[in-house]
């Protein structure tokens, strides 16, 4: 693994996602962040309600461990812009999580 | 000797100011080495008063000849189309403007106020401001859609809040030396010698443009300011990563989004809360795309463009 890829650290954490996630997590996927407004609001949820909590992290973002389509547009974390390809993570400030490239959460912008 | 008139409307002087700045050619230079005699300016006119007021009569009557008149600031109408909010030497700036364009071989407008209205027209406009010949993206302005000075041209615009200095006195060196006649102006009537290329002309940047990788805060040196933090260099025309600021930076270049303070509808989206420094998108997409690329095109050229990133598009490479 180069210096620049995940760490075990990440590994471990996406693992862990990867389980709650799978077991049923109760995630608020919907409505999408359809305006730039919708993001600011969730955005500021995040780091009120969240803060380091991944678990809730999650939930506020809308997490699935599965790709999620509107209107006509698939929403991948591996096409979105804070997604790190090589480091499979996700660099939003208020997220900062490592993930799948075929999961996805409603903040994802192209 | 080519005589030169600079007044001021509602402005800031931040034109001015930015001027004085020059290095290619400097102000100094374009006195002594390109012949330009500076009649009056706000900030290096030594007269007052009533003999400000004479010279102005005397550019009118054409007992001076007047040759380049630059404009800074918006053409101040209020009260009630009075412009008696902007008095200046005995009367409203805007009768003053009126006469001076009559009179000047070359009307140069310096600034977004004096080009298209700039902030002060931004909504609800309080002092029915608006540029020389155009209102944001309207043709007509103070002078209306079919002025020209008495070379023949339109209004030179040359926006920016401020405009680069060296746009400035480059300009006033080609109409000067008789090569006003050589400008090309596009549709909102820029000397594309300048405003032909994008911001994005020459970002440092444009790596991780290509490679679809996003800044997430403020001076960071990687990633593209265009995805998040709402940055115009890819619809914005303007020369900021040619001829660099102060000769040796930009915006972008220290990790501050381009404004797109060259573009008639600047300041974008009436600053509306929430509208500044991010990029407003519906459903995850950016609203204003890369000038001349369709949803279609960006959703694809990006997935690709993403997938195929290298790793050391994903860091920090300018090591100190």
């Amino acid at each position: 693994m180069s210096d620049i890829g995940a760490t075990r650290d990440e590994d471990n954490l996406r693992e862990e996602i990867a389980q709650k996630l799978k077991a049923g997590l109760k995630t608020e996927v919907f409505p999408r962040a359809e305006t730039s407004a919708a993001v600011n609001a969730i955005i500021m949820r995040l780091r009120e309600e969240a803060g380091a909590n991944v678990e809730k992290k999650l939930v506020i973002g809308g997490f699935t461990d599965h790709t999620i389509e509107v209107e006509d547009i698939e929403q991948p974390c591996e096409t979105c812009m804070y997604y790190l390809v090589h480091r499979k993570f996700c660099e939003l400030p208020e997220l900062m999580l490592p993930v799948e490239p075929e999961w996805s959460c409603r903040l994802w912008r192209i | 000797m080519a005589n030169l008139l600079w007044l001021q409307g509602g402005a800031c002087s931040g034109n001015t100011m930015s001027f004085l700045n020059a290095e290619e050619p400097s102000a100094c230079d374009l006195v002594t080495d390109f012949g330009i005699n500076v009649l009056w300016q706000p900030s290096l006119g030594l007269e007052l008063g009533d003999n400000v007021k004479t010279i102005l009569e005397k550019c009118i009557s054409g007992e001076i000849q007047l040759d380049i008149f630059v404009f800074e600031g918006t053409v101040i109408n209020a009260p009630d189309g009075t412009g008696e909010w902007n008095r200046f030497c005995g009367e409203p700036m805007k009768n003053w403007v009126k006469k001076l364009c009559d009179a000047a071989q070359y009307v140069v407008a310096i600034g977004d106020c004096a080009t298209w209205g700039g902030i002060p027209a931004t909504a609800p406009n309080p002092s029915d401001s608006e540029g020389l010949q155009f209102l944001k993206r309207a043709k007509g302005g103070a002078l209306g859609e079919n002025f020209v000075s008495k070379a023949g041209l339109p209004v030179i615009n040359i926006p920016g809040c401020p405009a680069h200095p060296d746009w400035v006195t480059q300009i006033l060196v080609a109409v000067a030396s008789g090569r006003g006649g050589d400008l090309t102006l596009d549709e909102f009537q820029r000397p594309k010698t300048f405003f032909a290329s994008f911001t994005q002309t020459g970002c440092t940047r444009n790596m991780h443009f290509a490679y679809k990788v996003s800044t997430t805060a403020f001076g960071q040196r990687k990633g593209c300011l265009f995805y998040d933090l709402g940055c115009r260099g890819p619809m914005t025309h303007s020369p900021c990563n040619r001829i660099l600021w102060n000769r040796q930076s930009s915006k972008t270049r220290a990790g501050m989004p381009c404004l797109g303070c060259t573009e008639p509808e600047f300041p974008f989206f009436d600053l509306a809360p929430g509208t500044v420094f991010k990029t407003q998108t519906v459903m995850g997409v950016p609203k204003d795309l890369p000038t001349g690329v369709d949803k279609k095109g960006y959703m694809k050229l990006t997935a690709a463009a993403k997938n195929a990133s290298p790793a050391w598009a994903e860091e920090d490479i300018f090591v100190v």
